[in-house]
């Protein structure tokens, strides 16, 4: 993570923008982590966050505020603020039940925004454009979105707060019996999340100088955090970053390699990745007993 | 009065669809308990299917909906067999993921081979319609529902009365017991997923009648499917087909919003799945499991 600090050394924009989208995709999979890893509901609707985020500074810079402590400020509060509102009713749901009702929830957001005028409609909003100067801050503030998200992932998750989201995960009625109130943890893990997610999009959207529906709200915006943390590891603190960092990088070389085809060979290499570790890369790191463990372990998942 | 017997025809008309789409995801949802993401794909390759018997063979959609069945339930009791089998005890999340990747692999192959542009298929009755009792009904859209109907009745009665059928309903119960009695389970679910993929490959060729193809046309599919199969009761024959013409009829009837306010005008035609969406909330609030109870087959 330290290391990160240095890439705007190379005084080259691919390389920067590269790592700057590494950064914002692990802070979205910290996001969905706290929800879905920690607590373990999963939810498929963490791009929500991304998108309300992302439009909070299109709208401040719209109303002439192009400050971006102001942009995460906002996106903290929106974000923090929708996801209690939203979380009281559906964390009510259990299982699949909860993961559609956010999908649900997402494509809500996305079609209001196609909808509202003062959104911009489908037609987006332009963002006050970055200089140069500008792009290197926007880098810096990705990066430090990303390291508060971790940090704060890592020590929640030693406090009470992180016991009890573990306790909701492992058995929610033995929880409750223990006098952890299920909803209102639900509820503060799903805002946090909430605010990660949402302070990486108020970040993005100036850095990207545009937001539309379709940026905001990508489809691929909500799997690739999911996958980024089940292969870093759900429920840790340095998982999804180890994720982002391996599943964004092996992409970007893809797509290098082959512009065409690069999708095809990025599934594949998703697959196998499931088929052989489909617990993440945490497991091999707890691994006893070498290759026969691992194999013998695979095959308990066939039928 | 007109106004809405259109509406709720129109509904009714989009909602057939919907639910043949749903069906074969809620199948594999509630029996292997797989999130089958790469649903929209074998729609997707349904279509292009047709469209590819259509184009070279001049074959009427209509007659290629049992091939792309028959197509798909082949391909896709291989997928299962050969890939998805492997993992199909891990957590849930393993096997989305899966066939997340999977269908990336699908799309980017039709990509490939049938390039991104749209793709249409014209049949001679694509604008045909009649007026009954002053309502409009497009050919194209009934022959879709009467088709999408007679699918859904057919898989309800071979679930029921067929002894595959039954396997698949008692694999679903209890696995460890089915296996007990002499299931042989990964034949079954090689069965149940490749349904699934057959079916979608028969909404694929029912679509092209009045979809144009693309190679992520299955996208939009895919998420109805899965909100419908989840409005009506997840893994059951009835509640797929209830949850698709509630969504149907909900969101024809949402064009029908038009509001302004402060300003801000609102039109029902780009917000129905909004609405569809709001309602889809409110009874998972009221009814957590669905509009039909117990998840049972």
């Amino acid at each position: 993570m330290g290391l990160l600090l240095f890439v705007p050394g190379f005084h080259n924009d691919y390389i920067n923008l590269t790592f700057r989208n590494i950064l914002m995709y692990a802070a979205m999979s910290y996001g969905w982590n706290m929800i879905g890893g920690y607590t373990g509901y999963v939810s498929f609707g963490n791009v929500a966050f991304f998108g309300i985020g992302a439009y909070c500074s299109a709208v401040l810079s719209r109303a002439g505020v192009n400050n971006l402590f102001a942009d995460v400020g906002l996106a903290l509060v929106v974000c923090a603020l929708f996801a209690i509102v939203v979380g009281l009713p559906i964390l009510r749901l259990r299982g699949h039940y909860f993961g559609i009702a956010t999908l649900g929830v997402a494509l809500g957001l996305t079609d209001l925004a196609n909808n509202l005028d003062f959104l911009g409609g489908s037609g987006g909003l332009n963002l006050k454009q970055a200089d140069q100067a500008h792009f290197y801050l926007y880098y810096y503030a990705m990066w430090v979105v990303t390291l508060v998200c971790m940090v704060a992932t890592f020590f929640i998750a030693r406090s009470k707060l992180g016991y009890a989201f573990v306790a909701i995960r492992e058995n929610e009625e033995a929880a409750q019996v223990l006098g952890i109130a299920p909803t209102r943890y639900k509820v503060t893990a799903w805002a946090i999340g909430a605010m990660m997610g949402g302070a990486a999009g108020a970040v993005f959207a100036p850095a990207n100088g545009f937001v539309d529906p379709g940026t905001a709200f990508a489809l691929d915006n909500n799997v690739f955090p999911i996958a980024m943390a089940i292969l870093g590891g759900m429920g840790t603190a340095s998982g999804p970053f180890i994720g982002a960092l391996l599943l964004s990088g092996v992409n970007e070389i893809l797509q290098q390699k082959f512009l065409w085809l690069h999708s095809l060979f990025f599934g594949a290499i998703i697959v196998l990745i499931v088929l052989f570790l489909p617990r993440g890369l945490m497991y091999l790191v707890g691994l006893r007993g070498g290759l026969r463990r691992w194999f013998s372990d695979l095959r308990a998942f066939r039928v | 009065m007109q106004l809405l017997l259109q509406n709720l025809v129109n509904g009714i008309l989009s909602g057939g669809i919907l639910a043949l789409v749903a069906l074969g995801f809620s199948l594999v949802y509630g029996i292997m308990n797989i999130i089958n993401l790469a649903h929209g794909a074998y729609i997707m390759l349904g279509a292009y299917l047709a469209w590819q018997l259509f184009t070279s063979l001049h074959l009427d959609p209509m007659l290629s909906v049992p091939l792309a069945f028959v197509a798909l339930f082949v391909f896709g009791y291989a997928v299962q067999r050969t890939i998805i089998n492997r993992v199909v005890r891990a957590p849930v999340l393993a096997t989305f993921l899966l066939t997340f990747a999977l269908s990336l692999v699908f799309v980017t192959i039709a990509l490939f081979i049938w390039t991104g542009d749209t793709r249409g298929v014209q049949t001679s009755y694509a604008g045909a319609n009649f007026t009954l009792a002053g309502v409009t009904v497009p050919w194209a859209k009934l022959l879709t529902l009467v088709v999408a109907l007679a699918i859904t009745g057919l898989l309800y009665l071979w679930l029921h009365r067929s002894k595959m059928g039954r396997a698949i309903r008692a694999t679903s119960m209890d696995v460890g017991a089915a296996q007990l009695v002499g299931v042989r389970v990964p034949h079954v679910y090689g069965i149940t997923y490749g349904l699934g993929a057959g079916l979608a490959g028969a909404a694929g060729a029912l679509l092209t009648l009045s979809y144009p193809l693309t190679p992520t046309m299955g996208d939009p599919f895919l998420i109805k499917g899965f909100v419908v199969c989840v409005l009506g009761g997840l893994g059951s024959v009835e509640g797929a087909l209830l949850g698709g013409l509630v969504y149907g009829v909900i969101s024809s009837f949402a064009t029908q919003f038009d509001v302004t306010i402060l300003g801000q005008h609102l039109s029902g035609t780009g917000l129905q799945d909004v609405v569809a969406l709001i309602v889809l909330l409110l009874v998972l609030i009221v009814r957590p499991r669905g509009l039909v109870g117990r998840a049972t087959v």
